[in-house]
């Protein structure tokens, strides 16, 4: 499974320089910086900076834009902890629980968790991609729909999971984002629901729609707080804090393990990726948790889930750029763009014949684990500061950000116009307890399952035996039930063969 | 009173919800009644309408309101309105105000509305963040945007 040869070859190709690494400091920080700022994301990172590598060999336009890759991961949890705006759609797990300990004082332990978890997993996502970077992207070629909507139907159970104690009007809050994601073109061509607005042709913008709902309905209740953090005492910005965070996250190896493992796979899967693994990882942490009340609640478990899945799902979707040449997202389509810059084709042959510098870019990514922590470490002091500023100057400034941002996504005035609707709707599913986290899910995932199930359907011919006839797709269903009633099954035959003896 | 208020209120999102699907449900199938079209649409606006009636029956049947004991419901909507209007309004004027120019009154405004009394303080952080910000998205962002001062080729 591994060449031993190539390892030496890969580890000459990295340390008989330090040339390749003088761009990672840079690509790491570029990272941070577009994670953090909501609306600037990391493939756009990417694709402003690809003209760069032009001038980089290949070995180091790699390491470069991996380094991009990797601080921007990190970077995107950010935000979601301290203002309750996910930078990217796979940190929005991370807002569930980081934000809700932001509020508490517990800011510096949850930007501590958040990295501790991320630099975990994108080093157990590259060791596991190294040992397995063959199976797992040969596994790739045998996912179709039906098995990308097994897994979009595990994420739906988190609407479920997310409904809190007013359920019925949780899981409605979930299916009308269900709806609301399907609206615009679907991938027959029929339009539905968009009101005569072109900006809706391709549906509703889902980042912006989730800038509204979490952050900005947010703020607008928060209009009469002083503080993020009430307790003055509690609002200091303390390196020691977010260092016993970073080492808090090492307490939970099974959480942590669990969220690597669903993240390099989950993250495999082209166009479903970080988005899905993040809410997998967390609904799979929740349910199996002794107090999964505490959830949405400030547990840093929560934070430790999200985060570990999606800088895991980094080297998942590297391995399929590898192995198979296919992008599975926006910052591996720009890394495709640069394979291409320096006549490389990825896939099979490239695995094959250029085994050392798949091995290089493996390896080159666990010493940038440890720059993103060290440069992490110098960043967080200052950017924890946000809770030291007065909510009548926050709530404007973050307001205008996420507008700018929900202008960057887009390109248009759709974006902005996006924020403000759902900024009203967050706020109004707030008052009357719709839960906000799972209307957003269902945005989320309401294309992606219909396109999976329509896929399905045109496949299968509407033959029920075609699902029967996939076993990935039947072992997922299987995983799936177990999650949603093992521990209740286990406990019911517990019981029986109590009452029997 | 209050708590009657709020039930209607209540009931009145939860029938916003249950139209929007109807509605949605209907547009869906007046632009294509194939399965295709409906596959996923159908079944998931046939169980909100039917959780919609289920959660309708059960306010319109419970005799306290749970929801007056929620300290979100104690909130002022006075307060908020103001701030929600002002909001809409910066949106909705950025095209003709350019994001620079709106920014900056959007945030010098709001400061006004929650009660900083500082003109130097108000003006000179509403103009330093407006222009900061609007600067450093207009040289990032790979398309133009709409400014009043700031040169762009919107």
């Amino acid at each position: 499974m591994i060449d031993f040869d190539a390892v030496l070859l890969a580890f000459d190709l990295l340390f008989s320089s330090f040339t390749p690494w003088l761009v990672v400091i840079p690509g790491i920080l570029i990272g941070l910086v577009f994670g953090a700022v909501p609306g600037l994301q990391i493939s756009m990172a990417m694709a402003i900076f690809l003209p760069m590598t032009l001038y980089m060999d290949f070995m180091q336009a790699m390491l470069f834009l991996t380094a991009i890759f990797t601080g921007g991961t990190f970077g995107s949890g950010v935000p979601a902890i301290l203002m309750n705006i996910p930078g990217t759609s796979s940190a929005i797990a991370t807002a569930f629980d980081g934000y809700p300990m932001a509020r508490k004082g517990k800011h510096n332990q949850a930007l501590g968790v958040a990295l501790g978890a991320s630099a975990f997993g994108v080093l157990i996502g590259y060791i596991i991609l190294f040992v397995l970077i063959k199976p797992i992207s040969m596994s790739v070629l045998k996912i179709g729909p039906a098995e990308m909507f097994a897994v979009i139907l595990w994420g739906m159970t988190l609407i479920a999971s997310l409904s809190g104690t007013f359920i019925v009007k949780g899981l409605i809050a979930g299916f009308a984002g269900l709806l609301i994601g399907t609206i615009g073109f679907n991938e027959t061509g029929v339009l539905r629901g968009t009101l005569g607005s072109e900006y809706l042709l391709d549906g509703v913008p889902v980042i912006p729609a989730m800038m509204g709902m979490f952050a900005a309905s947010e703020l607008l209740r928060l209009v009469n707080t002083q503080y993020l953090v009430e307790n003055e005492a509690a609002r200091k910005v303390n390196i020691k804090l977010i260092l016993q965070g970073f080492l808090h996250a090492f307490k939970y190896p099974v959480v942590l393990i669990r969220g690597s493992i669903i993240g390099v796979f989950v993250g495999a899967v082209p166009g479903v990726g970080s988005s899905v693994s993040n809410l997998l990882s967390y609904i799979e942490t929740k349910r199996r948790d002794p107090d999964p009340l505490s959830f949405g609640r400030g547990n840093p478990k929560g934070v430790i889930a999200s985060e570990s899945a999606n800088s895991t799902s980094e080297a998942g979707s590297m391995a399929t750029l590898l192995a198979l040449g296919i992008p599975g997202g926006g910052a591996t389509a720009v890394m495709l763009a640069a394979f291409a810059m320096h006549n490389i084709t990825g896939g099979p042959q490239f695995i094959r014949e250029q085994t050392d510098v798949v091995y290089a870019i493996i390896f080159a990514n666990f010493g940038q684990v440890f720059l993103l922590i060290a440069l992490a470490l110098m960043c967080l002091p200052v950017l924890a500061n946000v809770v030291r500023v007065p909510m009548n100057y926050l709530i404007p400034s973050v307001l205008a950000l996420a507008i700018f941002g929900s202008f960057g996504l887009v390109g248009n005035m759709s974006g902005p116009i996006t924020v403000l609707v759902f900024a009203v709707i967050g706020w109004l599913f707030r008052r009357y307890n719709y839960s906000v986290p799972a209307a957003v899910i269902g945005v989320l995932l309401g294309s992606m399952a219909e396109s999976s199930l329509l896929h399905t359907l045109q496949i299968s011919g509407g033959q029920f035996s075609y699902v029967l006839e996939r076993p990935i797709t039947m072992a997922i269903m299987a995983l799936l039930v177990l999650s949603l009633f093992g521990s209740k099954l286990m406990e019911l035959l517990t019981k029986r063969s109590a009452v029997n003896s | 009173m209050k708590c009657k208020r709020i039930v209607y209120a209540d009931l009145l999102v939860l029938l916003g919800l249950a139209l929007f699907t109807s509605w949605y449900l209907y547009q869906a199938w007046s632009a294509s009644s194939k399965i295709e079209n409906l596959i996923f649409i159908l079944p998931v606006a046939a169980i909100t309408l039917l959780l919609c009636a289920f959660e309708a029956i059960k306010q319109l049947g419970s005799k306290t309101v749970n929801q007056a004991e929620n300290e979100e419901q104690q909130e002022s909507v006075l307060s908020v309105l103001p701030v929600m209007g002002l909001f809409a309004a910066y949106v909705l004027t950025l095209e003709w105000l350019g994001f620079d120019l709106g920014t900056v009154l959007f945030i010098a405004a709001f400061l006004l509305i929650q009660g900083e009394r500082r003109p130097a303080w108000l003006v000179a952080y509403s103009l330093v963040f407006g222009a900061l910000v609007a600067l450093f998205f207009s040289n990032m962002l790979p398309y133009p945007m709409p400014m009043t001062f700031i040169a762009t080729e919107y």
